[in-house]
């Protein structure tokens, strides 16, 4: 299997950025990162780095569930395109 | 809607097949407005005179229709020139007859102006007829087959019922007509609620429909969602294969409903519980009435263009056959599947099935179960990434023992093939010095005697074996050379054999004179022994 260990953090911009992965990647890679460590044919060196890099993206994922709070939020349009605005809550 | 107002609406139109342009209606509406007000005391007034009104002279037939009550008077004052367009007009007037059609329908009316035989107009028969027919049946059911259906540009249709023996002429103005879900086909037997009127132009009579069901159930309704299910299908757009998955963690999740509806309340708080980190995006779309499945569409097409979603629900609460319809229009199906993201449809309660439902990547039952199959479920999650981490532990370890593992078998394997060479001639040419290469020797041990001093054909099989081995240890790298016997030899070490093939251990087994071998690592010396000379203690005698 062709899996080359990244950073978990090593992310462009904030860590709220566009290019912060999102949790459905993350979860992908979590699942990459275990068959191939569980496919017995990584060099150590790998084997650690999928291991550091695997275990980040468990943590990012812990947090991001445990702050989360849910944002929502109402489409208006506007002249050339649409935007986006919050959506005051009635059912609160 | 009151009964009284729905009964005074279905006299509100001027039919007129000839010219389905709209006017009709246009006239029809102001009209109703004023009756609203008006109409429940008409009804109840107005009735003293009614016989002396149509006996009345000609010049003013129309007058005592609008004659005494005082509310006519007040409300619509009639000077009635032309009558014909006066009752094209306003159909104010022909309510005013109605007032009085319970007493004009009298037979003793007549009688009283038998003496005199009163010369009628043609419009005068018309007005006063359709007037006693509009008050005698404000609303009735009338069940038959359609016959001719047609439906003009401005809405309106006109068609007839039918039974064995006779047919009538019905006409269903476009505000009513806007709410069919199809045009029936001729034959369909149905119940056409409406009141009767009279088309004076043409003295025709004729039944104003509001309402048209089919006779059994909503028959109506399902043939119309079993049409646009049959195009759909042929065109392919109810495919099993169209189906596309819906994302399983969605950073953000696109709803379109009503702002006000009970379905995003549902929606949200399931959200909120099981995936709190989800961005939702509301497009508000009314989801019942005129114009929705429009409204629904276009919210679909700018929710789905706006980029910002990667799966959107679409739907609305529970509700009348007719309160799902939008979700049961062409328009509407087909922004479902123009979707470029996933579309999750929860249109009503289990039982409603929507052709929404049919076209959509995923079919919820609920609102509520839309969100459940838009988002994960935190508590899930956190399991399966606690889950997830021991894996990884594990795998780590895993790996670690494995490598180790196969580590020790390649030592093994060479050990093996060292043995089966050295072993016969060279007693204990492996020092032993670690764990691993002990562990090779006692498997070794029982094979050693069936080896003896085997024939050069095992030497050279085994060589071979030596030299894959060799090459595949080159992959296994210098921890495992330390530990190889040939790699002792590589290092420069020799070992001393004596004409046994027995290893020489110590200096005591030497003699001056002796003759012995020496092996390296790639071949013999033949020596002899000069002088011996012990250096500290002998330490290093194995026994095995």
């Amino acid at each position: 299997m062709d899996v080359e260990a990244h950073n978990p953090e090593d992310v462009p911009g904030t860590a709220q950025g566009a290019d912060e992965p999102t949790l459905e990647k993350r979860l992908r890679r979590l699942t990459e990162i275990v068959e191939a460590l569980e496919a017995d044919e990584v060099e150590l060196d790998r084997a650690l780095a999928l291991f550091e890099e695997g275990i980040g993206h468990v943590q990012v994922a812990e947090r991001l569930l445990a702050e989360a709070e849910l944002k929502v939020e109402e489409l208006v349009r506007r002249a050339g395109g649409t935007e986006t605005r919050p959506l005051e809550s009635k059912d609160e | 809607m009151t009964s009284d107002s729905l009964n005074l609406d279905l006299f509100t139109s001027d039919p007129d097949p000839a010219g389905p342009d709209g006017e009709a209606e246009q006239d029809a509406r102001p009209a109703a407005d004023r009756r609203a007000a008006g109409s429940p005391e008409a009804a109840q007034s107005g009735t003293g005179d009614a016989t002396t009104g149509l006996g009345g002279e000609p010049p003013i037939a129309a007058e005592p229709l609008s004659g005494p009550p005082p509310l006519w008077l007040e409300d619509s004052p009639v000077e009635p020139t032309d009558e014909t367009a006066e009752g094209e007009r306003d159909p104010f007037e022909g309510h005013r007859a109605v007032a009085r059609a319970d007493e004009t329908v009298d037979p003793r009316g007549d009688s009283a102006v038998d003496t005199e035989p009163r010369v009628w107009s043609v419009s005068e028969v018309n007005h006063d007829v359709r007037a006693l027919l509009e008050g005698a049946f404000p609303h009735i059911c009338v069940e038959g087959e359609v016959g001719r259906w047609t439906r003009h540009a401005s809405g309106h249709c006109y068609f007839t019922l039918k039974d064995e023996r006779s047919q009538l002429r019905c006409v269903m103005f476009q505000s009513d007509a806007a709410r069919l879900p199809l045009d029936p086909d001729e034959g369909l037997k149905v119940r056409a609620l409406g009141g009767l009127t009279l088309y004076e132009a043409r003295g025709a009579y004729q039944l104003t429909v509001r309402q048209l069901q089919a006779a059994t159930g909503e028959g109506l309704w399902r043939l119309a969602f079993e049409r646009l299910r049959k195009k759909l299908d042929a065109e392919g757009l109810l495919a099993p294969e169209r189906k596309r998955p819906v994302p399983r963690f969605p950073p953000a999740v696109g709803v379109v409903t009503s702002a006000s509806g009970a379905a995003l309340r549902d929606i949200l708080t399931v959200i909120r519980r099981r995936a709190p980190w989800t961005r939702v995006v509301l497009n508000d779309a009314r989801v019942q009435g005129h114009g929705a499945a429009a409204e629904v569409a276009a919210a679909l097409d700018t929710l789905g263009a706006s980029g910002l979603v990667e799966v959107i629900i679409v739907g609305r609460g529970g509700g009348s056959i007719e309160d799902l319809w939008a979700f049961n229009e062409e328009i509407v199906a087909r922004a479902i599947a123009a979707c470029p993201v996933p579309v999750i449809s929860a249109v009503g309660h289990e039982v409603d099935t929507t052709i929404a439902d049919l076209v959509a990547d995923l079919r919820a039952a609920t609102p509520s179960a839309a969100a459940e199959a838009a988002v994960p479920d935190q508590v899930e999650l956190a399991r399966s990434l606690g889950v997830v981490r021991g894996r990884l532990i594990r795998g780590l370890r895993g790996g670690v023992a494995h490598r180790k593992l196969r580590m020790r078998e390649e030592v093994n394997h060479l050990g093996r093939a060292a043995r089966r060479v050295l072993e016969p001639r060279h007693r204990a040419l492996l020092v032993g010095r670690d764990r691993m290469e002990r562990a090779v020797r006692r498997q070794m041990e029982p094979r050693r005697h069936q080896l003896g001093a085997q024939s050069d054909r095992v030497e050279r099989a085994t060589r071979r074996v030596i030299d894959m081995a060799r090459r595949n240890l080159a992959a296994v790298a210098g921890k495992m050379d330390a530990l190889s016997p040939l790699a002792t030899l590589q290092r420069g070490y020799a070992v001393p054999l004596d004409d046994q093939s027995r290893v020489l251990r110590t200096v005591t087994e030497f003699e001056p004179g002796d003759r012995f071998r020496l092996r390296l690592v790639d071949g013999r010396v033949h020596c002899e022994a000069l002088d011996t000379e012990a250096i500290g203690d002998g330490r290093g005698s194995t026994q095995s």
